[in-house]
């Protein structure tokens, strides 16, 4: 048996020569397309989310999984869960978290003084989320960053961080056993659960 | 009161144009305006068997001898005797009637004159033409009191080496009765009266009424109909905020907001450019894409005094003449072509001084990409117009569009020609797939380095180019302001039938379109109700013409509106199809855009140009060079 080697012919014919033909071809398959999409109710085949058009928020498309602008989650008594261990920001490919330790005076875990995000660095990669021990920060809000007019309002503190937050239902030092359960289920339009 | 009544009377009979029902019309209406106690009807003139053309002479010091047809428009033959100046008119002496006269009939085809004691004997529908020419000298200096233009003005006395006005008229007898025939008017025109305000009027109205309006749409255009091919949403989210209502229109208003960004974006100078000719550079980009409209034709001619009368042929190339009106051209050159090929390649300069001024390499591999292709695609649309020269034989695109009225449009004559010219003329607005000194892909183009407004005349310039090769080849190839089949002449369409059809398509056509886009989206409900609701106008207005026979005498304002209508139609659907073509094909490679120019387009149009040649010499023996 021997190798049999396929000859492509390279030769254009006189069809191809003279451009014409596939010119209208091409003309005729894209005035197709144009005038069954300005002409239908709906617009024929666009398949765009529609940003912004009354009634739809950009929301209401995203998986459950999508990563959007951080967030920084409570305990019971709305303190932040956040205990400081530097995790996230070790682990940080951008380095855009910036943490300062104090003491908590309620027992002896530490606490963040400030805790601040710089958006315009951040790569949304998500590892912040991973590294975290006790589900305190989290990039769940389905939220783009907002533009903003200066750079300054673009790095993101505690305070602004925990006003997207809420009370997370993981027992505080370690994973909780419900934690799974309780997350929010997913979104039924989407036809299958990301889990 | 009296006036309106007189006017009103006049209108009637005019819409009418002459018919029975329309007559009945008219008649109904004076006696309803008699009724309300005014004056007594005038009396109406007795029907006119002759008409001539044109319906009014008038002549410049430097106006050779003019043509003048006598139809005979009555069912029965009539003689035509004594065709002279009258005798008691104020200056007759400086006008004189040609001694030839050919009958022709219809079809312009000479047929033997038939003299009955001097009469010349016209059977229906053949016309007599005729010469009368001017002696201006008779006009120079002071000679007679000079007539004064209004009762209540005071003569001037005319200096020894300028020409007075003067009056006079053509008549003849028609079957031994005197016909009231033609007033002839001499005058001399200021240079600013027959200059000036019109070329000025004339270009605002092209410029600010057609051109800028189009090219900033244009520039939404693209962007939606791109989008709309590729099946996406586009631009639509721009609204015109009216206090509570919210006018989305589509996205239009998003040229305006890309107008306010160009404006106020910093602008941006290079730190080692030249700067004065960094600066030089989008003028002469944006300033001969505006200068080459000067000799688009859009429309024939335009008469200051008659607009509302039904004017033949004859009247409307005497206005177009410059006598008494002004061509619908910003000016009339006689090397017209030739004109835009010495602008256009003007635009080479704005962007190679635009690749070179910017310090930078991309920017002046763009701007040797551009000058490179310019120049050989110029070659070819050179030659790709002789053929068109050769069978139309003038340079003139006025004329040229004329003669494609007498005979056919220069899509059927000349097809090849068509495809190697539209080709070639996209070649040189650089626009997709012949967009390789811009070549976004990869060197972004010679004006990588402009921002702001400078941008903007560099990107506006691009749709204005765009507009002007869709004006070029609707008035080379596609008949200009006319419409197929002659049906659209200078005094109205050729039969009611036509109008009927013209009204009706049109009126089809915007009623479907109106109501697709009513139902398309809820922000075209408005449009849709306007565009569907002119549609509706026109169908009544067929149906107008279908009841009274009205269509073939329509008013002169009416006939250009249509013709600049007509026009810009063409002109806006030739601007869909560039764009269309433009987001189909792939750009072509520097070699392949060397070898179509130099190896494809060229010895096309020279095979095209030796072809016609033959085929004009062998099937058109009279239009020889000397002609």
């Amino acid at each position: 048996m021997t190798i049999s080697v396929k000859k492509v012919s390279l030769q254009r014919t006189a069809r191809d020569q003279i451009f014409l033909p596939a010119i209208l071809e091409g003309l005729l398959t894209t005035a197709r397309h144009f005038f069954k999409n300005t002409f239908t109710p709906g617009h024929g085949d666009v398949q765009t989310i529609r940003w912004g058009e009354p009634g739809v928020t950009g929301k209401d498309y995203y998986p459950e999984r999508f990563r959007g602008v951080h967030r920084l989650m409570y305990r019971e008594d709305g303190s932040v869960r956040c205990v400081a261990c530097m995790c996230c920001s070790t682990v940080c490919p951008a380095r855009c978290i910036y943490i300062q330790a104090e003491d908590r005076h309620d027992d002896s875990e530490k606490a963040p003084q400030s805790f601040v995000i710089d958006e315009l660095k951040c790569v949304v990669c998500g590892f912040c989320v991973e590294a975290c021990p006790c589900d305190a920060i989290r990039m769940d809000t389905r939220e783009h960053m907002p533009p903003t007019e200066t750079r300054e309002e673009a790095v993101l503190g505690k305070i602004d961080l925990m006003k997207r937050g809420g009370p997370s239902v993981a027992v505080q030092g370690g994973l909780g056993a419900s934690y799974r359960e309780q997350a929010p289920k997913a979104d039924p339009r989407f036809g299958h659960d990301p889990r | 009161m009296t006036h309106v009544a007189a006017i009103f009377t006049h209108l009637t009979a005019f819409l009418s144009g002459g018919r029975r029902h329309g007559a009945c019309l008219a008649a109904l209406l004076g006696l309803l305006l008699v009724a309300c106690g005014d004056e007594p009807p005038t009396a109406t003139e007795t029907p006119v068997a002759v008409r001539t053309e044109p319906g009014e002479l008038l002549f410049h010091p430097d106006t050779r001898p003019v043509e003048v047809t006598l139809v005979n428009v009555s069912k029965k033959p009539v003689a035509i005797g004594r065709v002279r100046v009258d005798e008691r008119s104020t200056d007759w002496v400086g006008f004189s009637v040609g001694e030839t006269r050919q009958v022709v009939d219809a079809d312009d085809e000479l047929v033997p004159s038939e003299s009955v004691g001097g009469a010349i004997k016209l059977a229906p529908g053949q016309r007599l033409k005729l010469h009368l020419g001017v002696d201006s000298g008779y006009f120079m200096g002071p000679g007679d009191a000079p007539v004064a233009a209004h009762d209540d003005e005071e003569a001037e006395p005319i200096a020894p080496d300028a020409y007075r006005t003067g009056m006079a008229r053509l008549v003849f007898t028609v079957d031994g009765k005197d016909h009231r025939g033609i007033p002839i008017r001499f005058e001399d025109p200021s240079w600013a009266g027959q200059y000036l305000w019109p070329a000025l009027l004339k270009v605002l109205l092209l410029v600010l009424g057609f051109i800028m309006p189009l090219a900033s749409i244009l520039t939404w255009m693209e962007r939606k109909q791109s989008a709309m091919m590729q099946d996406r949403l586009g631009p639509n989210m721009a609204a015109l905020k009216l206090g509570p209502i919210e006018l989305r229109l589509w996205g239009i208003p998003h040229f305006i907001a890309d107008g306010i960004k160009m404006l106020f974006k910093e602008d941006f100078v290079p730190r080692k450019a030249h700067r004065a000719l960094y600066t030089a550079a989008p003028v002469f980009a944006f300033v001969p894409a505006l200068v080459v409209f000067a000799i688009v034709p859009f429309g024939d001619g335009l008469c200051y005094t008659r607009m509302f009368e039904s004017l033949s042929q004859a009247d409307v190339s005497q206005c177009a003449d410059g006598r008494g009106g002004t061509a619908l051209q910003v000016a009339h050159i006689d090397v017209g072509l030739l004109y835009y090929f010495a602008v256009a390649s003007i635009a080479t300069y704005g962007t190679a001084l635009a690749g070179w001024a910017s310090y930078n390499k991309w920017a002046i591999l763009g701007s040797l990409r551009a000058s490179a292709q310019m120049i050989s695609y110029e070659v070819a649309i050179g030659l790709t117009i002789v053929g068109a020269l050769l069978v139309y034989g003038t340079l003139e695109p006025h004329e040229l569009v004329r003669a494609q009225l007498g005979s056919y449009w220069g899509i059927v004559l000349q097809p090849i020609a068509f495809v190697l010219f539209f080709t070639a003329a996209i070649a040189e607005t650089k626009r997709a797939p012949f967009d390789i000194p811009e070549a976004d892909s990869e060197i972004i183009g010679y004006f990588i380095e402009y921002s702001g407004m400078r941008f903007g005349l560099f990107y506006l310039s691009e749709f204005i180019e765009v507009i002007f090769v869709s004006a070029m080849v609707a008035t080379l190839f596609l008949g200009g302001w006319s419409l197929p089949f002659g049906m659209l002449g200078a005094s109205g369409f050729s039969s009611p039938l036509m109008a009927q059809l013209f009204f009706a398509g049109t009126g089809l056509g915007l009623l479907v379109l109106g109501v697709l886009a009513w139902r398309t989206a809820k922000s075209g409900e408005l449009f849709g109700a306007v565009v569907a609701l002119v549609g509706v106008l026109h169908l009544f207005g067929a149906s107008w013409s279908l009841f009274t026979g009205w269509g073939t005498a329509v008013p002169h304002i009416l006939v250009v509106a249509l013709w600049m209508v007509i026009w810009g139609g063409k002109v806006f659907l030739l601007c869909a199809l560039q764009l269309l073509i433009r987001w189909t094909l792939p750009r072509f490679r520097y070699d392949q855009l060397m070898s179509l120019g130099w190896k494809g387009l060229l010895p096309l149009s020279i095979a095209n140009i030796v072809v016609t040649a033959i085929l004009v010499y062998l099937l058109m023996p009279g239009s020889t060079p000397a002609q």
